[in-house]
This record gives structure tokens, sequence and C-alpha cells, in this order.
């Protein structure tokens, strides 16, 4: 069945795009401003600053793909759309790191939940981290904008059976749950969001932002890779850039952009990457520490019958029950219950065993429901995240797993088990090594208590990387002022998720968004009226 | 030669035959090791151990399926960053030479003579080892098998798996 693809179409029509693999020289671009990165702040930035009359580049380092060819493998999509082909782990391996690396970024790959900026996490940021102008008041209307822009809206659908479960559980144990809004449009409801919508109804950025602005004139250019900024005193002169070959490597030629303003919107880990191979100015050691990841735990559960968590919306229902139940700093730390989509390799490589054991797992595929529970981390003393570091081939991520995280971890394997076998689970196996499969609630609750947990035992992994570069107004504790712009160089900003001063508490891509569609266009207003 | 014929057809490794030894050497596993820059020979021996009761039990099919899975892995490794490469690559070469063998597995035994059942009592000394490198050695091992091998539609069929059609109609 032909499915449009807006990017073929796009290029087709005359749209400005430089795959630097094809490059036989080096080249030098200008324009008004200069963008790093194409997911959920590049892409917003572009389009409004596009629209807004601006001249704009952006620069990824990964390829343009489109759905042409997504074709529903993870063979595919791993390395084509994932950086280290979805293989990435912090440095001490306990935590596997998912991030995008396509035109699009993340939300090229990600699962479509939308969620507001919680309350409690601005209010704790104004209060501790002082951000300002950042209340749930000034940026609801932002989030009104970009729900619109992105068709955000409940999922009417039914859940798919690993939502659904989620739901029974929480409506048996009296739980708070939610019915997620999604940014699709025209959803076939097929569950392949994480390997790119082979149907174009994720609204991410590669079908929105970034086609709305190359078609208002913006240059796109993929597969180069940003190395650093070149500065002079208090100003960003020049970007420089590695051109990668189709397999992802430096070839001889280099790119320069040079541009009036140059905005840092390469993701989490890469923002303070690019700005620390940079020697940007960071008087109080600030960057690339408080990285945060909503580190996730995992916890299997076999029904009797189907479940085909591949199958459907992959995020419809998630429950707040124990976010904020211990306060926003103190006592634990807590966690939202959500599932993931259930795919093989996935499956595979995130549990436990091999053999025999791993096997029989895999037999039960289809009847496997997973339950996962993000801890909210960097709000409490005890949680400050880790940090992202040069190596002298790239960089690192340091990510300290302590008690206090442990501690939420054992309660979060409680909750799931308890909210799985309310579910009607026969079984319940929290992914940590060591742990039996449980097969009542009793039988579980007894055993949590003592079960073997720690780094290396305990799968935990993340989709969703914040912080390294935070915001705020007291130089001490930011990087960026509340709208993103440097407090040291007057024409760069940061727009994306590392801005955050802590993790968020819920699934981050709308609070990039609206957040990204304030600055940009106060950013935009600034621009024009100094030109 | 092209690889998926080399492995069944080559003659048997020459790092075999310098052991002297008798050796214990899975029916399907003839190879010379001179050959073997990818590590073909050591992962077609943890294959089945990673693998049992996964893998297809006609011997055919087996032997297909440990080859496709054993293309893969050389493509996945050739994915993954310079870092991860280079780690790995690191542990191939301890567990294909004697004193690696002997650091990693308190033995110097080739893993070509050790039986399935001594594989197992391996890989679960790493896994529950208290030294981090041995258990990470482990999940490396075990990540990039499996994950290969699940990548590959051809070996679904057990999982009753399929991805949609709608793209092909
Ligand atoms: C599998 C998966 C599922 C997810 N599901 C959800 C979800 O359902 N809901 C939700 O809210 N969030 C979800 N997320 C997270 C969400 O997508 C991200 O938080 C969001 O996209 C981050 O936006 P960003 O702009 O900070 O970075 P990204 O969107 O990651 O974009 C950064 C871009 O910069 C590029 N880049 C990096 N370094 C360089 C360089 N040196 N030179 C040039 N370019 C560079 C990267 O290749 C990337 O394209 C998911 C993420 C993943 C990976």
């Amino acid at each position: 069945m032909a499915i449009p693809d807006p990017i073929v179409e796009g290029l087709a029509s005359g749209w400005k795009h430089i795959d630097a693999s094809q490059l036989s020289q080096d080249q030098t671009l200008e324009a008004d401003v200069v963008i790093v990165g194409s997911g959920a702040g590049g892409g917003v930035a572009a389009e409004i600053l596009t629209d807004a009359g601006l001249t704009v580049i952006i620069v990824e380092g990964g390829p343009l793909k489109s759905s042409e060819s997504f074709n529903m493998e993870e063979r595919r999509a791993y390395p084509n759309l994932y950086h280290q082909a979805a293989a990435m782990k912090t440095q001490d391996k306990a935590i596997g790191i998912f991030q995008g690396r396509a035109v699009g970024g993340s939300t090229t790959v990600n699962w479509t939940t939308s969620i507001r900026t919680p309350r409690p996490t601005l209010d704790f940021w104004a209060k501790d981290k002082s951000v300002k102008g950042l209340s749930r008041q000034d940026l609801d209307p932002w989030f009104d904008k970009m729900e619109k822009r992105l068709n955000i809206s409940k999922w009417e659908y039914e859940p798919n059976r690993n939502n659904q479960a989620l739901k029974l559980g929480c409506e048996k144990l009296g739980w708070d749950y939610t019915v997620i809004k999604r940014n699709v449009k025209g959803c076939w409801n097929t569950g392949y969001c994480g390997m790119g919508c082979p149907i174009n109804a994720k609204q991410s950025m590669l079908v929105t932002t970034i086609p709305a602005a190359l078609d208002k004139g913006a240059t796109l250019v993929s597969r180069a890779k940003v190395i650093k900024l070149e500065h002079h005193n208090d100003k960003i002169s020049a970007i420089e850039a590695q051109a990668l070959n189709e397999q992802m490597q430096p070839t001889e030629f280099k790119l320069i952009f040079k541009a009036k303003h140059y905005i840092i919107a390469a993701g989490a880990i890469h923002t303070p990457t690019i700005l620390l191979r940079s020697n940007l100015a960071d008087p109080h050691q600030l960057l690339g520490k408080r990285t945060f990841l909503h580190p996730t735990l995992l916890s299997g559960a076999i029904f009797s019958d189907s479940i085909n968590g591949h199958s459907g919306a992959p995020q419809s229902i998630y429950s707040d029950e124990f976010v904020w139940k211990h306060g926003t700093a103190s006592g634990d730390l807590g966690y939202k219950l959500e599932v993931p989509p259930i795919h093989p390799v996935l499956i595979a490589s995130k549990t436990i065993g091999y053999g025999k054991t791993h096997a029989s797992l895999m037999d039960q595929f289809n009847q496997l429901q997973v339950t996962i529970a993000l801890i909210r981390d960097g709000f409490h003393e005890q949680s400050q995240g880790g940090q992202v570091q040069l190596t002298d081939t790239g960089f690192a991520i340091d990510y300290p797993l302590n008690e206090a995280f442990w501690r939420s971890v054992r309660r979060s394997f409680g909750s799931m088990a308890e909210l799985q076998f309310a579910a009607g689970a026969k079984q319940v196996l929290p992914i940590t090594e060591g742990a039996p499969y449980f097969n009542s609630w009793k039988e579980a609750k007894s055993a949590m208590e003592t079960l073997d947990l720690g780094p290396l035992k305990t799968v935990v992994v993340s989709a969703h990387v914040m912080g390294g570069c935070p915001m705020g107004e007291n130089t001490k504790l930011s990087m960026v002022d509340s709208q993103g712009n440097s407090h040291y160089y007057e024409n760069l900003s940061v727009m994306d998720g590392s801005v955050f001063p802590t993790s968020l508490g819920a699934n981050p891509q709308l609070t990039i968004y609206a957040m990204t569609a304030r600055n940009a266009t106060l950013l935009a207003e600034r621009l024009k009226s100094s030109s | 030669m092209e690889r998926r014929t080399f492995l069944t057809t080559a003659l048997v490794g020459t790092a075999a035959l310098a052991l002297g030894v008798n050796l214990y050497i899975p029916e399907h596993i003839k190879v010379n090791k001179a050959l073997d820059s990818e590590h073909r020979l050591l992962f077609s021996i943890l294959l089945p151990v990673f693998l049992d009761d996964a893998l297809p039990e006609v011997g055919s099919l087996r032997i297909a399926a440990q080859n496709r899975t054993l293309d893969t892995i050389i493509q996945t490794i050739s994915l993954l960053p310079a870092d991860g490469q280079a780690e790995l690559e690191q542990l191939l070469d301890m567990l294909e030479n004697r004193l690696g063998l002997l650091v990693l597995t308190g033995s110097m035994t080739p893993l070509m003579m050790r039986k399935p059942d001594e594989l197992i009592v391996m890989l679960e000394y790493w896994r529950n080892s208290f030294l981090d490198m041995m258990v990470i050695a482990y999940q490396g091992l075990r990540e990039l098998v499996l994950a290969s091998y699940y990548s590959c539609p051809e070996h679904w069929s057990r999982l009753n798996y399929a991805k949609p059609t709608f793209l092909e109609e």
C-alpha cells in the first residue's frame, strides 16, 4: 500500500538538504541561526525561527530517513535511528540508554506519550533551582499551542492488552491512573512507534516542524556531527562539524557554520559533550553534571491469555500513584508506572539469563506483560543523577546508583508485582538476577524484602535523558537562564532536555516542545528587533 | 570465500590441531582458525549454549539458524561504537588465547574442548562473579548473541510473532 512520504515529496519539491556523506570538499555555510540537533528542541526551534523570517540551518549528526525505510524491524531501526545502535550504556554498564540519532532525533523513535510538566516539578525548580517565569500558568499557553500543532489528544481507542493490564490493576487496587495523550494523526494502532512510524501518523519532528521549516526555506544538513563551537570573548564565532559517511564514520571533509545566533539542541547527553569539547566558560563546573535518566525497572508478568504487547499503541495508560507520594524532595524517590512496547530484540536483551530458561520465557512472548517503573531522580539530595565526561575517544556517562535509589527500586518491584497480580497475572518475574517467578502477590510480597538488587544484577534502562546544562537565574546553579540563553555567550542558547534542573517525573517530549516554543519565540523577537 | 559455506566446508581448524589432543568439536564446526578473523569459531561454540532450546531441533535448520546468527553477530559488532568494539575485541581475544582463558575462566582448556555443561559452568561463574569485569563479560556476550538471534525474522516463529504485513500489500 502506498503511504505518502513527506520527506520524499519534500526533497522532490526542492528542499535544501545536504547529506554530508556525499560531500567531496569542505563547506562553509551561513545563516541567521544555526541549530545543532533536529529532535524535540531543534525541530520546534527551526520551525518557529523560520516562520519569523530568519534564515536557519539545522545540523544533524544522524541520517535523514523516512517512512520509506521504516520496515518495522529492530535490526534496521536500531542501527539507523538510535545512538550506538541502541546499545549505549553508562560507564559501569549498569544502565542501558536509548537515544534517537536521525533527523527528528528521539522523536522519530519515541512512543508518543505526551504529558504536561507536573506542577510539583515546576514549583521545585522555582523554589530550589532559581528558575523564573516557568509556572504552569506561564507554560499552559505554550502547551496549548504545541498540543494543537502536534495533534496531541487523548487516545480514544481501547488500550492494548499490555496497557489494559496496567489500567485493570490500578482499578482493582484503587490506584490513580490516566489515559495518555498522544501526538498522532491517523494512527493505525500498529505498535511500531519505536522503529520509526511507517505510516507517518506519529507527529514527530520528522513529519511536522522540520518539513514546515524546510518548506519555508530552511537548510537541513544531515550526517554532520558537530565537534565544537569556536568562540572569542563572549561570542560564538562558528561551529565546526565533521562529515560522516553512510556507515557513520568520519570522512575527510569538514563543515563550518556561521551565524548571528547559535542554538544547541543535541539532547541531554550530547549538548553538554559538545560544550565541554568546545572549552566554553563554565566557572562553576556544572556542564555534564546532574544528568538525569528516570532510571527504569522492568517487571514481567505471564498471563494465561494473549497480551500481544507488540501490537497497538505502545503507551496509553500511566499511573502516578507513587510519583509524589512521599513529597517532592524528601522521603523515598517516587516512580511512575507505565508499560513499554514488547518486541523480540528489546525483550530478549533486557531480560535475564540464557539457554533453556531464557528460551522458555521467549516461548511465552505473547503472554508476556511488562510493566515499567520510571524513578523520578534529581529532587532528593541523595539523587544527584549522573555525569557526562569527555574521554579520549568521545564521552562517558557515569551514573552511580546509591542506597536511596535501590530502596525505591525495591518498592517499585513490589508495586509492579502487586499491580500485575491484581490484573490477573499467573506469574510475575522482576527483571533482576536471581529473582524467581512468583506465583502470587503474597509470595512476591514476602520475598521482595530480601530480593538481591544491585548494579549489573538488576536490569536498569532509560529512554529519557535530561539535564547536564541546567537553566536558572543563579549562575552557581545554571549554565543558561530560564529562557535557555547562555549566561556567558550573548549569541548562544540551549533548547532541549539538557536544560532541566532535575528530571520531570513525566515523559519529557511535551515539556521540551512547549519550553522551546516559548524560548524560540522570545529569541526570534529579540533577533528581529536587533537586526 | 563465501562465509556461510566457509564454516561448513573448510578443513578442521589449525588451532584445534595445534593442541594435539582429543578435541570436543560440535559436529558442524570445521573451521580453519587462520581464516577466522571474526571470531566465528568462538561464537559457534558459545551459540548452542546461549541459545539452547531456542534453536531449532532439526539438524539442518539448527545449523542454518546458527550460521545466520553468526553473520548477524558480526554485523552487530560492526555497528557498535569504537570503544565498545575495542572492549569486545579484547574479550574475544582473551577467550581465544590460553592465558586469557586462564584469567577469565581459571583454566587453560580451550573453549572448543569444553563440553556444553562445562561452558554453562563457565558462564554461570562469570554471571555470579563478584568481579564486575566477569559479569560484564557475561552480559556483553549474552546481549550480543540473544539480540543478534532474535533480530532475524527467520527466528520469530517460535515466538508466534510476525511484523504486520500491510507494507507488503
Ligand atoms: C525509544 C524512546 C521512546 C521514547 N518515548 C517517549 C514518549 O513516549 N514520550 C515522551 O515524552 N518522551 C519519550 N522519549 C523521550 C523523548 O523523545 C526525548 O526526551 C526528546 O526527544 C528529547 O529531545 P531533545 O531535543 O532533548 O533531544 P533529541 O530528540 O534526542 O534530539 C537530539 C538530536 O541531536 C543530534 N545530535 C547529537 N549530537 C550531535 C552532534 N554532535 N552533532 C549533530 N547532531 C547531534 C542527535 O542525533 C539527535 O537527533 C522517548 C525516547 C526514546 C529514545
